[in-house]
């Protein structure tokens, strides 16, 4: 355990030198991720001034909502998004190969060795927003909450990171990675909003898929509501459960996907 | 002439070849509209008005799906990189030697590009729109669908010599990549992709926004289409956007010559 | 001690013909056609602790193959091995702190970084002791000589300085086995002389066994006591570098020179390779170099004369044709 610490130190030490080494491109990514966040803000608070709620959620229940899918969306950008893509690269390149060869977990050395320092703001960030809504809201958070949030929280990162293996997985027998990148975008659209806005009745699908199948729209909702609106007991730990379950199975597939690999590769 | 149209058919083949992956990517790109869809209903159920801004709910999303057509236009994937990288590279050394000119090279590979692109996705969006006929509650004159196509090529236009000028400022700033990262992010909320422009009216900055060139590439034709700009606004527009078009035309020509004065002069 | 032992080693790959246009592709998904390539059959053999053994091939003939099995990269279709005591493709833990693999041209340092930085990432993921890391690093870059190179980040460098950086962190954790695949394509041929001298002096110095890999037979002459011959997946020669001479070199190299133009018809029984002006090369069986000597003792004004044994390519090539020639 600790030394996998000390590895994730030295990834995290050696990702922020290599970038600093392109310093007005670092500059400029930060840049970017700051514009979006401007972009987002505006367009929530657009939307609360032409109405008072939002499918049962008001405004700074939102915004309690919008900050922390802006640091879930941070955390796994800042620790997975860069090395998921790359693998598809490494399995085309061969160099696959070396990351086998280390004494190390193939899939922590794969998806942790670049830690993107450009993205990390966004982790920071959204904790401000989250902050700046608990006080606008009023009435701070019990205590006994605050470690369960985190933990939720980071149960939704985990399905988040899940799905996004799952996906890099694949990349073993499809070479494509652009198509990786547009289905993790859609994965991405469905944890974005509270999970009530799908409360119609023809959107029943979405709800049973992406409700139960594959979770994405419990990722942000159910840690969120947990904090600021009526605790769901049954969804608080399903998303507890799923996510597990979904760390498994994404980790067996990762494995057989390199497994096969090791049969196929010339 | 010639060898602009054997430019285009090539690039034409090429993108035909990837017609397989090409309408399933196009139907993933359509799934978040049911996301906008579910979203804006929320807004105005809760807002209990049935106009926000002169948008109605159905207004809205037929907007959103409008933007998609101008975007179709308007958009010029890889234009810029692509033409950063000639130049970082060197490859731009070509057309200080061959009677070709650059400028008029690309477009007619866009050209090709676009007409392959729009002709494979007309299925794809014929079913898009087709479900989604009921957010359509008035459709344009016949007059209307003339502007609506003028402004479409204005987004066409506008976007292509746009682009060629942010790719050509690698004659002189090295990460040009990263600053294309930032205009692309600032274009898809100013250009008024994600939301109507209207309904930032109450930002005060709605006038001035309508009147960036960013404005044509997604707002313009929606709007057009919709009937949002009265009749005497739609002239005064259209000659804001042409003469946006002809900035920077005239401008990407002046940074191709005196980006190629630079290049000879230091042998790239 | 005997590091590598394969028994019967065997690897076939399935490859999927990929049809051409849509409708192709189309039909392949229901009737897909392939071909099973034999890329390495039947390998048998034993390496000794200490040995440094050249694996030697044209392109295509399974060494890199046979080279991914024997550090557990591929499953064998058929076979066994064990690699220092340990079953490859099981890929324990400690197996994978006691070798290393090195392929020509590929990098695994980190590109934007110096070296020294992907030392010591190598130092964390193999958990090297610090105190011999650091004495590992200083005697390394002493003998590769690299030391105002490992600040410069790997992607300002040559390749030739980059592949003995990669051999330096191949080294760091005292690896007894040492696995190089392709290690000198690309280098000039200076860069390939310091490479056969490191790695030689670290042979006898830490008693690590090498097994090398190339179709250059300048890696082979220079550092193998024993060579192994891989054609079409099957090993062809297992043994020493001169045996190989003598069974097939039964021929040798004739150069005179003569200081006018070389007298007519002297030479005409035998195979005459080359005459420009005052120089003749011949290609002659050992048991004619007597009589070639005689007649050019008898010959007048010859300023040189060189005896040498032909080429080791041409040696190998005699032997891939023969074997080819057998398996028909």
């Amino acid at each position: 355990m600790l030394r996998h610490l000390r590895l994730m130190f030295c990834f995290a030490k050696f990702s922020l030198l290599g970038e600093l080494a392109f310093r007005s491109n670092f500059l400029l990514k930060i840049l970017v991720e700051l514009i979006w966040l401007g972009i987002l803000l505006t367009f929530f608070k657009t939307i609360f001034g032409k109405s008072s709620n939002v499918a049962g959620w008001n405004e700074h229940e939102f915004l309690f909502f919008v900050g922390a899918y802006y640091a879930l969306e941070g955390f796994v950008e800042t620790f997975f998004l860069e090395n998921c893509v790359e693998f598809s690269e490494l399995v085309r390149s061969g160099n696959l190969d070396f990351c086998l060869l280390k004494p190390i977990d193939p899939q922590f050395f794969i998806t942790l060795r670049r830690v993107d320092w450009s993205t990390a703001p966004k982790i920071l960030l959204g904790f401000i927003m989250i902050s700046f809504a608990m006080y606008e809201i009023g009435k701070p958070l019990e205590l006994w909450k605050v470690p369960l949030f985190l933990i939720l929280f980071l149960c939704g990162c985990s399905l988040a990171y899940s799905f996004l293996l799952l996906l890099t997985a694949l990349s073993v027998w499809m070479i494509r990675n652009q198509s990786l990148m547009e289905v993790w975008w859609l994965f991405t659209n469905l944890m974005r909003y509270p999970r009530q806005i799908y409360d119609s009745e023809w959107a029943l699908p979405i709800r049973m898929v992406f409700g139960f199948i594959i979770p994405a729209l419990l990722a942000v909702s159910i840690p969120v509501e947990f904090a600021v609106k009526e605790i769901n007991i049954e969804f608080t730990l399903f998303l507890f459960v799923i996510a597990v379950v979904y760390f498994q199975l994404s980790r067996m597939f990762f494995n057989y996907s390199l497994k096969y690999y090791r049969s196929a590769s010339s | 002439m010639n060898k602009y149209f054997n430019i285009a058919r090539l690039s034409l083949k090429e993108r035909l070849t990837y017609r397989g992956d090409f309408l399933f990517s196009s139907f993933l790109r359509f799934l978040p509209m049911i996301t906008s869809i579910l979203l804006w209903k929320s807004v105005y159920s809760s807002s209990e008005q049935d106009s926000l801004s002169g948008f109605s709910f159905k207004q809205v999303i037929a907007y959103l799906l409008l933007v998609n057509i101008s975007r179709m236009f308007s958009s010029m994937p890889g234009l810029a990189t692509n033409l950063a990288r000639d130049v970082r590279e060197g490859s731009i050394k070509k057309y200080l030697l061959q009677p070709i000119d650059l400028i008029g090279y690309l477009m007619s590979y866009r050209i090709a590009h676009k007409a392959a692109y729009i002709s494979t996705s007309l299925v794809p969006y014929i079913i898009l729109f087709g479900s989604c006929a009921s957010f359509f509650d008035t459709f344009p004159t016949p007059v209307g669908c003339a502007y609506f196509i003028l402004s479409l090529m204005l987004a066409f236009v506008i976007g292509f010599y746009f682009e060629v000028c942010l790719g050509m400022l690698s004659f002189w700033i090295l990460e040009v990549t990263s600053l294309l990262y930032v205009v692309t992010t600032l274009s898809f909320f100013l250009s008024g992709h994600l939301i109507p422009l209207d309904l930032l009216d109450t930002t005060g900055w709605l006038d001035v926004l309508k009147n960036l060139p960013f404005a044509y590439l997604a707002y313009f034709p929606a709007a057009i289409f919709l009937q949002k700009i009265s009749d005497d606004d739609l002239l005064l527009r259209f000659f804001i956007g042409v003469l946006w078009a002809l900035f920077f035309f005239l401008l990407s020509r002046v940074i191709l010559y005196f980006g190629l004065r630079k290049y000879s002069a230091y042998g790239a | 001690m005997i590091v590598i032992k394969t028994n019967n080693l065997s690897k076939q790959f399935r490859v999927y013909e990929k049809p051409a246009g849509l409708i192709g592709s189309f039909k392949s998904l229901f009737n897909s056609k392939f071909k099973d390539i034999h890329a390495v059959e039947n390998i048998n053999l034993e390496i000794h602790e200490g040995e440094i053994v050249g694996f030697l091939g044209p392109n295509g003939a399974g060494k890199t193959t046979t080279l991914k099995m024997l550090s557990g990269l591929l499953f064998p279709t058929n076979g066994n091995a064990t690699v220092l005591g340990y079953v490859p493709w099981e890929r324990p833990v400690e197996f994978r702190k006691a070798f290393s693999l090195v392929m020509g041209q590929k990098s695994q340092l980190w590109w934007d970084l110096p070296a020294s930085d992907s030392f010591e990432l190598h130092k964390e993921i193999y958990k090297i002791d610090p105190v011999k890391f650091k004495k590992n690093v200083g005697e390394l870059t002493e003998i590769f000589q690299v030391a105002n190179l490992l600040n410069k980040p790997v992607r300002e460098l040559s390749l030739g300085e980059r592949m003995k950086l990669e051999l330096i962190a191949s080294l760091l954790h005292d690896p007894k086995l040492l696995l190089l695949d392709e290690p000198t394509i690309g280098l000039d041929v200076v860069a390939q002389s310091a490479m056969h001298r490191c790695l030689y002096e670290f042979n006898q110095t830490r008693k690590i066994t090498i097994l090398l890999t190339s179709h250059y037979m300048r890696d082979v002459e220079t550092l193998c006591s024993r060579i192994l011959v891989i054609s079409g997946g099957k090993m062809v020669y297992d043994g020493q570098l001169q045996g190989l001479k003598d069974e097939f070199g039964k021929e040798k190299l004739i150069k005179i020179q003569f200081k006018n133009l070389v007298p007519d018809q002297v030479f005409s029984k035998f195979e005459q390779l080359e005459i420009t002006g005052g120089i003749v090369r011949l290609r002659v069986s050992k048991n004619d170099v007597p009589s070639v000597l005689a007649i050019v003792s008898q010959c007048e004004e010859v300023l040189d004369i060189s005896i040498e044994d032909p080429p080791i390519e041409e040696v190998i090539e005699k032997l891939f044709v023969s074997h080819r020639s057998k398996s028909l």
